[in-house]
């Protein structure tokens, strides 16, 4: 019983330890996965959008787009992870780790977008589907343009 | 105003002149505020593309001051110019830069510009053509040249404010009316019919190459039954 209590113990403290020392290259990687994943997402929208509307379509990729932007992405920058390597090199911008108040701002305007993006797909009305699917990548672009290198 | 007056810029140089500010004007804006606006970007790129287009033909073909062999800046007549002993009409030496710096600029802009994606959900029309990396560099070039051309836009501007308040000379005017006060041009000649559709029919031609409607259809969403569930 001790000994088990001990292993729970220790296996809580391992993975509280893993998750706090996430190698900056593996930060990038599931950063980068993030929003490579969004980006496929937005595109079945925009197949919607722009050709034959598929509500479950939507719905799924809404769904997807809503539950990356909720699961946190903040923590996938840490210290050191200004610069680096991870499926390529990051193309963050210094000003991310400086300007956390501007930071917030955009993230939390695209986590917005990104809820109500849901809950217009859910409702399978087209034209709202591209109004809002218009208001979510202007969020994208606001962060785009203020923390992302052009190369 | 001796009531003496010559035409200087022909109808098809003043529509392309009206029609190229009215572009890059929304596709500047569109640009900027992206979001759903970029299709109508996409869209204003590939009119600009057919623009250009008929601009280099009509250069070629157009009438007596729409000529690029016109007004090209050679150097004796940028040297006569800068002297004050330049006595011609249309773009003058020093405007002749300002008209090849638009042209490549803008050239390069709408190049880029097909080719490049804003990694959200917009891709140039013919972004297929290209790997991601290569894309991405042409957005890069085509963010950076979008400061160059604002910078080209604004010097001309205050040419034309200059050449207005200083030395009098309503540039403006000529290029809304086409007429120009004075005695001492001649009106433009050429630029016919015959001209004005070889360069209609390169324009078009151009900008259908631009839209990459020539391109295969990107393969139809598989259907349902081949979709799995999960």
């Amino acid at each position: 019983m001790k000994s088990k209590l001990l292993l729970a113990l220790l296996t809580i403290t391992l993975a509280g330890t893993a998750a706090a020392q996430l190698k900056p290259e593996d930060a990038i990687k599931f950063r980068q996965s993030g929003y490579s994943f969004m980006a496929w997402n937005m595109g079945r929208i925009k197949a919607s959008v722009e050709g034959q509307f598929n509500k479950d379509e939507v719905i799924k990729s809404a769904n997807a787009i809503q539950a990356i932007a909720n699961s946190g992405m903040g923590a996938l920058y840490p210290a050191g992870s200004d610069h680096g390597t991870g499926w390529e090199k990051t193309r963050v911008k210094p000003e991310f780790f400086t300007n956390k108040e501007g930071v917030a701002k955009v993230a939390m305007a695209f986590n917005k977008e990104a809820n109500e993006m849901a809950k217009v797909a859910a409702t399978g009305d087209a034209a709202a589907v591209k109004e809002q699917f218009g208001k979510l990548g202007a969020s994208c672009k606001a962060c785009h343009d203020d923390f992302k290198i052009k190369q | 105003m001796n009531g003496k007056r010559f035409l200087l810029w022909d109808l098809p140089t003043r529509l392309f002149h009206w029609l190229l500010v009215l572009a890059v004007i929304g596709a500047m804006v569109s640009g900027q505020l992206g979001g759903n606006l970029m299709v109508w970007h996409g869209r204003l790129g590939i009119f600009v593309v057919g623009l250009l287009a008929f601009r280099l033909v009509w250069g070629l073909v157009g009438s007596t001051y729409a000529r690029f062999t016109q007004f090209f800046p050679l150097p004796a007549r940028v040297g006569a110019y800068l002297r004050g002993e330049w006595r011609g009409e249309g773009h003058n030496p020093l405007g002749a830069f300002a008209v090849f710096a638009f042209f490549g600029l803008l050239t390069a802009q709408v190049a880029s510009g097909l080719f490049s994606n804003d990694d959200i959900a917009f891709t140039g029309p013919l972004f297929s053509l290209v790997d991601k990396a290569l894309s991405n560099r042409l957005t890069g070039l085509h963010h950076l040249l979008s400061n160059a051309l604002i910078a080209l836009v604004c010097l001309h501007v205050a040419a034309i404010v200059y050449y207005g308040r200083v030395k009098k000379q309503p540039l403006v005017k000529a290029m809304l009316t086409g007429w120009k006060d004075g005695a001492s041009g001649e009106s433009a000649r050429g630029g016919g019919i015959v001209a004005l559709v070889i360069a209609l029919s390169v324009s078009f031609a151009l900008a259908y190459g631009a839209s990459g409607n020539w391109l295969p259809p990107p393969p139809a969403p598989p259907a349902a039954s081949e979709t799995p569930d999960w």
